[in-house]
């Protein structure tokens, strides 16, 4: 456990500047995305081998929690994408690592003017999914009323 | 050779083994990804939206081979750049050698499992 401790207080004491910052946005979306990922793989099957399930787990995640995480995981997708065609770039091309900070600057700006419209979006389409729905917008749907 | 600004690099020949080609499989599949997975959260997550998702979606696009395909690509990219990239990241801070080659193990299993089992639901739909 302390070893857990210390891992993560060094990982945020380090000071890489805007690369460290960089480094520990790009690892924490990954890992974020595949957590989703996996989870998200096993349910879409389900359409195929367990239906009834699939449509109760696709009603859960209207729920309004459910649909800011998605949020998120535009957030984390899309940092992690532009960041990861930086990194790309910058391990074979040598020539550009006088442009670290300003790469990592660009790859920020780029991930915010591309994400806050698409999150504003998003979001006005959870507001409708909600207003909806109604008074079912914040319950969580129970599976029995999907296996029967 | 030495840019102005002092950065000195020289290209020098890298052999190849597992690590390298793994070193280079993470970005090639970064590329792929890059149109796979940012294509598929616009089409789905802001083109449709999960608030009006229903199995009848599901099956009109999966009834079409040109959505298998892409959804079986993002797949197994999706999965084995996502589960070398979780290795990676368990070996700075895993450092028992007999730990790491058994987490190793597990995770390659798993991670085919995901891409049978997966892979099956979408062809067999
Ligand atoms: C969308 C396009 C994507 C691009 C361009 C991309 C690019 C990259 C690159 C180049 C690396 C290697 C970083 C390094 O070796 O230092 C990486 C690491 C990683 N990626 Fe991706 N990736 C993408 C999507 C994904 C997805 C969908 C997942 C989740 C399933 C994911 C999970 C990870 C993880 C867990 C790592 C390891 C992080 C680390 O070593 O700190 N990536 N990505």
């Amino acid at each position: 456990m302390s070893t857990l401790v210390l891992t993560i207080r060094e990982s945020i004491r380090y000071r890489g500047r805007s690369g460290h910052l960089s480094w520990i946005a790009h690892r924490i979306s990954g890992l974020a995305i595949l957590a989703f990922l996996v989870m998200h793989v096993w349910d879409t099957a389900n359409a195929n081998f367990y239906p009834a399930l699939y449509e109760w787990s696709i009603e859960l995640f209207k729920h309004p929690l459910f649909a800011l995480g998605e949020i998120a995981l535009m957030a984390a997708v899309l940092y992690h994408a532009f960041n990861g065609i930086r990194i790309t770039i910058m391990d074979f091309k040598p020539e550009l690592w006088k442009h670290q900070t300003r790469s990592a600057t660009i790859v920020w700006a780029l991930f915010f003017v591309v994400f806050i419209p698409i999150a504003i979006l998003m979001f006005r389409e959870l507001m409708h999914g909600c207003a909806a729905r109604g008074a079912a917008c914040w319950q969580i749907p129970s599976l029995s009323d999907f296996l029967n | 050779m030495t840019t102005p600004t002092g950065i000195t690099y020289r290209k020098v020949a890298v052999p190849s083994n597992l690590e390298r080609r793994a070193f280079l499989f993470m970005r090639l599949s970064g590329a792929a990804l890059l149109l796979l997975a940012v294509g598929h959260m616009m089409i789905q997550h802001v083109l449709n939206s999960s608030q009006n998702l229903t199995l009848q979606f599901v099956a009109q696009q999966w009834s079409s081979w040109g959505w298998r395909v892409y959804d079986m690509l993002l797949l197994f990219f999706a999965i084995t750049h996502g589960f070398n990239g979780l290795r990676n990241v368990l070996e700075d801070y895993v450092h028992n050698r007999n730990a790491v080659k058994w987490i190793n193990r597990f995770l390659f299993v798993f991670a085919i499992l995901t891409i049978i089992w997966a892979g099956i639901a979408i062809a067999t739909f």
